[in-house]
């Protein structure tokens, strides 16, 4: 129910955001060779001569009846121009996501069940150099690799086929699997010293058990944070990924209307984005639930 | 018709030995849309320029051919008939008729349009269709680049019905031409299909589809060209290039482009308004330095106002030669001896900002402390069209390849601001030059106006005159017949692949 005011919130910030910033639609759509009156003309069909609270009114009145409008630079409906891109933008998310538990969780446990050993130390200059890595150079080095010497997979687009989306999803997913690493070392170093698991060994319950059923489970909840936001993180910032990658995704959409003053367009991303990050905290949510049994007796 | 056309190309197709095959092709960016009223961006035009054609056509040697036009004539000074070709159909099969051409350019002018591209045929008042096969076109006045400007992208030619029944679906879902390939599918920012069309009216194209894939990063688009993936790259970076060049399986393909980058003075204020400071300033910068350290030698200093692949350039003009002691003479004429401070005003361009660095240490030299302001782009336009600056760095693309359209807006006295004349800087002699240019049909006496007006605006300095640009196209050495053209819009129809 907080949605709603949420998403207000974000549309008037961000439209207050792009009339205090410098910049003229018109001007950046006819360029330095436009007459004065060809501005005038565009101005008027674009509507920028209403004073601004106008505008918003005109923009917040179609969004009540669902109806996004259409980008001023293409004349496409925006909701168009958003459904053509988000798809690429949920997958390689998804995939980057998956990759970074699959890798980003084993590899915390063992560090942590070895604190301070080779397999520790290797795991956390693996995860540092993850961290420290641009994206821009990862990717580029990466195409320059396994695309061209190696001739693996192409190198860029999103034109079909698996072999597409390997790179992106390693370069998206790399940082994220430092970030899942680092706090699934932390979380489990502490769970494996409580009573608890000094008590299942004290038991003589095996060390695996007591690792995956006991530690790990506990230690979750702030990992499925991480993971939490590592998610909404990618689904909204993944613009150098997809430049690099030639990736449709939807945070170069964002970057184009902004940096074209296309209203329409930056509005419904934003709220696109706004949907997700509420989406993905509300999954986090869930989970919350099913990890701690007892968050789910406080509210049932 | 459309059938023995058909029939024909399948015959041509049999035994002239041709076989199927994709031409990919990459640029930096995604098209916004094909609606040519829409937009005037280079990488739709680049696709348009496949899909539409044009009254006119300029060819890549810059000659002015008919197109959807077969001949015209002059009825007096203002007024000129186009007759069109028949037996020209649509992509959907309607013929093209003159009520065709009438509404495409009227739509075009029409300000509620808001066409980003109408300043090019701005000054046509009327077009009207005489009967179903002439167009009649009557201009404010003399306009002797007329032709020129109709062979401009965003004068292509549209299909009414098909037009008027799309509506604002017109360019992203529908497009309809007469060129030579037709619009098949468009995946935004992934690719955009084209397929040949078999009924075109002139020679059919060799390539049975063409792919255009945005790929923005340069070096990845060199790479998916080195890979084999895209057989045709356009525009790629310095870099880039210099290591294509020497790859076996890549050929080069480098276009002198028409667009010029200059510093433009602010000739009303002080100390620009002195022509000695600003030849000063022309012979204290080293324009070759500048080509060879930021474009790694891809283009070449400007000796005037437009590059030799415009028509009218005039080659015998002298260069400002390279030279501080004279600068710092010229300077001292002007009573500057002591140097004095100043600003260079770029945008965000990157190679600009390093045009501007270049240009400070060169400065400095010769006693002119320059700093550096780098403005957000519609703020830059905004303020330079005020008149705001001392000095700001621009280029300016002479789309139609006619003097007139590099000369006019940019020093006519007429045009100060957001017109084009943003170093305010007029003169008598070069304006009655530039309106005798737009009113001589006779090109031998238009080439020697606008020789002469070259030469005062050289003399005159209202800028520093920097370089031309060379763009640097490279394809695959199994693509034979690509010829970049200058606008930066090549035709594909006659591209084949081995």
């Amino acid at each position: 129910m907080l949605l709603i005011p949420i998403l207000f919130g974000v549309t008037v910030i961000v439209f207050g955001i792009m009339v205090l910033t410098p910049g003229d639609p018109a001007i950046l759509m006819l360029g330095e060779n436009a007459p004065q009156e060809d501005l005038a003309a565009l101005r008027e069909r674009l509507g920028l001569n209403e004073p601004v609270y106008v505008q918003y009114g005109i923009w917040l009145a179609r969004i009540v009846q669902l109806d996004f409008g259409r980008s001023i630079r293409s004349g496409r409906p925006v909701t168009d121009e958003i459904t053509a891109r988000l798809p690429a933008t949920v997958e390689l998310a998804l995939l980057a996501t998956l990759l970074a538990i699959a890798v980003g969780v084993p590899l915390g446990v063992i560090s942590a069940t070895r604190p301070n050993s080779a397999v520790d130390h290797t795991a956390t200059v693996v995860a540092f150099t993850g961290l420290a890595m641009p994206v821009f150079w990862q990717g580029l080095i990466m195409i320059l690799l396994f695309a061209l010497v190696l001739g693996w997979f192409p190198p860029s687009g999103r034109l079909g086929g698996w072999e597409y989306y390997v790179l992106p999803t390693i370069t998206l997913g790399t940082s994220a699997i430092a970030a899942i690493t680092r706090m699934t070392r932390a979380t489990m170093l502490e769970t494996l010293s409580q009573d608890y698991v000094r008590t299942a060994r004290s038991k003589g319950v095996r060390e695996r058990s007591i690792t995956y059923r006991h530690a790990l489970r506990n230690a979750m909840i702030p990992i499925v944070t991480v993971i939490g936001l590592q998610f909404g993180a990618l689904l909204s910032g993944a613009v150098i990924t997809e430049t690099i990658f030639s990736w449709p995704g939807i945070g170069r959409l964002a970057i184009d209307a902004i940096r074209s003053k296309d209203f329409p367009v930056v509005q419904g991303v934003v709220m696109v984005f706004a949907l997700m990050y509420a989406f993905v905290n509300l999954v986090t949510d869930v989970l919350y639930a099913y990890l701690d049994p007892r968050l789910k007796t406080r509210y049932s | 018709m459309r059938k023995v056309l058909l029939m024909l190309a399948a015959v041509a197709f049999a035994f002239g030995g041709a076989h199927a095959f994709t031409l990919t092709v990459s640029q930096g960016s995604d098209i916004v849309t094909l609606d040519p009223h829409r937009t005037n961006d280079q990488p739709s035009a680049r696709v348009m320029r496949q899909v539409y054609d044009t009254l006119v056509i300029q060819t890549e040697e810059l000659e002015l051919l008919p197109g959807l036009a077969v001949s015209w004539t002059q009825l007096d000074e203002a007024t000129w008939d186009f007759e069109l070709r028949s037996g020209v159909t649509f992509h959907n099969g309607d013929p093209l008729t003159a009520s065709d051409v009438a509404f495409s350019l009227n739509r075009l002018l029409d300000p509620a349009t808001g066409a980003p591209g109408r300043f090019v045929v701005s000054r046509i008042t009327s077009v009207e269709a005489v009967d179903d096969m002439t167009v009649r076109i009557i201009t404010d006045g003399p306009f002797a680049p007329l032709l020129a400007h109709l062979s401009h992208n965003v004068a292509s030619i549209l299909s009414e019905s098909v037009v008027t029944a799309a509506g604002e679906d017109y360019g992203t879902r529908v497009v309809v031409g007469t060129g030579p390939f037709e619009f098949v599918s468009w995946e935004v920012q992934s690719q955009l299909v084209l397929d040949r069309f078999e009924a075109y009216w002139g020679e059919t194209a060799l390539a049975e589809r063409v792919v255009f894939r945005p790929i923005t990063e340069g070096t990845v688009r060199a790479i998916e060209l080195e890979a084999g993936a895209i057989d045709i790259a356009y525009d790629l970076e310095p870099r880039d290039a210099l290591r294509m060049e020497n790859r076996p399986d890549v050929v080069m393909a480098p276009v002198t482009l028409l667009s010029m980058q200059y510093v433009g003075f602010n000739a009303q204020k002080e100390p620009f308004d002195d022509v000695r400071v600003r030849q000063a300033i022309n012979h204290a910068v080293d324009a070759e330095t500048i080509v060879d350290v930021i474009y790694e030698g891809f283009g070449f200093p400007s000796a005037g106002p437009i590059g030799p692949n415009v028509f009218g350039y005039n080659d015998d003009l002298e260069p400002y030669a390279f030279d501080p002691e004279r600068a710092r003479q010229l300077l001292d004429e002007a009573g500057l001896g002591g140097g004095f401070s100043t600003v260079i005003w770029t945008n965000d361009n990157p190679l600009r900002i390093q045009i501007a660095e270049i240009m400070q240490a060169q400065l400095a030299e010769v006693g002119v402390s320059a700093d550096i302001q780098v403005l957000e782009w519609s703020t830059y336009l905004d303020d330079t069209a005020a008149g705001l600056h001392d000095m700001f760095i621009l280029g300016w693309g002479t789309v139609t390849a006619d003097a007139d359209y590099g000369l006019y807006a940019l020093f006519h006295s007429s045009q100060f601001g957001s017109p084009g004349n943003r170093s305010f800087w007029g003169d008598d002699r070069v304006d009655e030059l530039l309106d005798a240019g737009r009113r001589t049909i006779d090109p031998d006496e238009r080439l020697a106006i606008y020789a002469e007006a070259q030469e005062l605006i050289v003399e005159g300095a209202p800028w520093l005159f920097l370089n031309t640009s060379i763009a640097n196209n490279a394809t695959r050495d199994t693509i034979s017949g690509f010829v970049p053209h200058p606008t930066g819009s090549h035709f594909l129809r006659g591209v084949s692949k081995n």
